[in-house]
Order: C-alpha cells, then structure tokens, then sequence
C-alpha cells in the first residue's frame, strides 16, 4: 500500500488516498468523484491515463494533482 | 605506589550536559503541523487583485509573465507576455492572439473549469515548445 495526496488543484483541497498495487487513475479519480480531472504529478509531468496504473509511478506519501481537463486552441488549430 | 593522579574535576562542556540532559528528559511530544490547502495558483505565487491574477507560468525552462482575468461566468481568459521564440514555434502558436504591447491571449478550445487548471495547461504548452 502507498499513501498518496491528491491535491485539487482548483481548491488547493488535499485528500489523502491509499492505494494498492495495480490502482489505475481512472479508480482514484472516481473514487474521489472527480470525474471531469486529470491526474498528473505537475505540470511538469503528463497527465497520467485513465486506465493507467498509478502505483509504480508514484512514491509512497507523494503529492499528486488532479486538475480539469482543458486545451489550448481554437476551431482551425485544435489538435 | 599511585598509579594514577587526581586532577580535580571540572564542569563538562555545554553540548556533552545538553545531550545527557536530552536523555533523561526523553523526546518532546510530536507536533503535528497542519497542511495549509493553496489552490496551485497560490502556490506557484500568483496573486489576486479584482478579478485579476498576476503572477508567471512557471516551466523548467524559465518562468513566463502572464495575466488571467475572471470573469463572473467562471470563465477566464489567459494572457501571456512576449512569447519567446519557442513558443512562437509551436503547433499552436496561431492560438495566441496578440493584444498589444507584446500580450498575447492564450485562446482555449476546451476551458478549464478553474483557473489553476489554466495555468497548469498553459506551462504544459510551454514545456512542450521547448522540447519538441
């Protein structure tokens, strides 16, 4: 088990998660009901994927960010 | 015969009674210090002035000068200052509007719900540029 704290990046709202080996983005995400967010280590980091497991990427006690999804473009340029 | 010679005693040295006296005394009880909640904004040094946030998109290559201004529906428009020539290099370099005196408006197909969520998007942008 590791403990991981997500903070919401919008609130600065910190929730501390235990997760097993195999933990995927995507369960920490809906068990934290944060359906519409992504979960990355920082900005600095890509977006971890939904069904990705989280567990072998993150250190035990390890802070992690969970902000909205959002993308910068317009019509004739969004890739 | 006297094998040894008393020279009298004398106090020991500060650190050595502090460490005895440590010992006996055991440890302190832990305090427990409470996290502070910030919103990535606060934490990346952004400040809030109106509706209007001030601070820089903060990358491994350099901190860039932006503003983002609020607007009551929530949504926010994001600006950055004289963007370097990576930047202007990137695929989506055509996003940016210029809005004088070297600001630009960093235009988002999809918004963020939050502004951090924005700052955060625009220093992934900018980290990129750099890399590709």
């Amino acid at each position: 088990m590791k403990k991981l704290s997500v903070v919401v990046a919008g609130t600065g709202q910190i929730r501390d998660v235990e997760i097993q080996s195999g933990t995927t983005a995507g369960d920490i995400l809906h068990q934290l009901n944060l359906s519409d967010y992504l979960l990355s280590k920082g900005p600095n980091e890509p977006f971890f994927a939904a069904a990705e497991s989280v567990y072998d990427k993150v250190q035990d006690g390890e802070k992690v960010f969970a902000s909205t999804k959002a993308e910068v473009g317009i019509t004739v340029c969004a890739a | 015969m006297r094998r040894l010679k008393d020279l009298g005693t004398r106090p020991a040295p500060n650190s050595v009674r502090e460490l005895i006296l440590r010992a006996v005394r055991g440890h302190a009880p832990t305090t427990q210090v409470e996290r502070r909640p910030l919103a990535y904004w606060q934490e990346r040094g952004w400040t809030l002035s109106g509706n209007r946030y001030t601070g820089s998109y903060q990358t491994p290559y350099g901190a860039f000068q932006g503003w983002i201004e609020e607007q009551r529906s929530g949504h926010a428009e994001f600006y950055l200052y004289n963007p370097s020539n990576e930047i202007r290099s990137h695929s989506h370099w055509t996003c940016f509007q210029q809005r004088g005196s070297d600001w630009y408006l960093v235009h988002m197909a999809k918004q963020p719900k939050d502004v951090s969520s924005g700052i955060m998007t625009i220093e992934r942008l900018i980290r990129e540029a750099y890399e590709r």
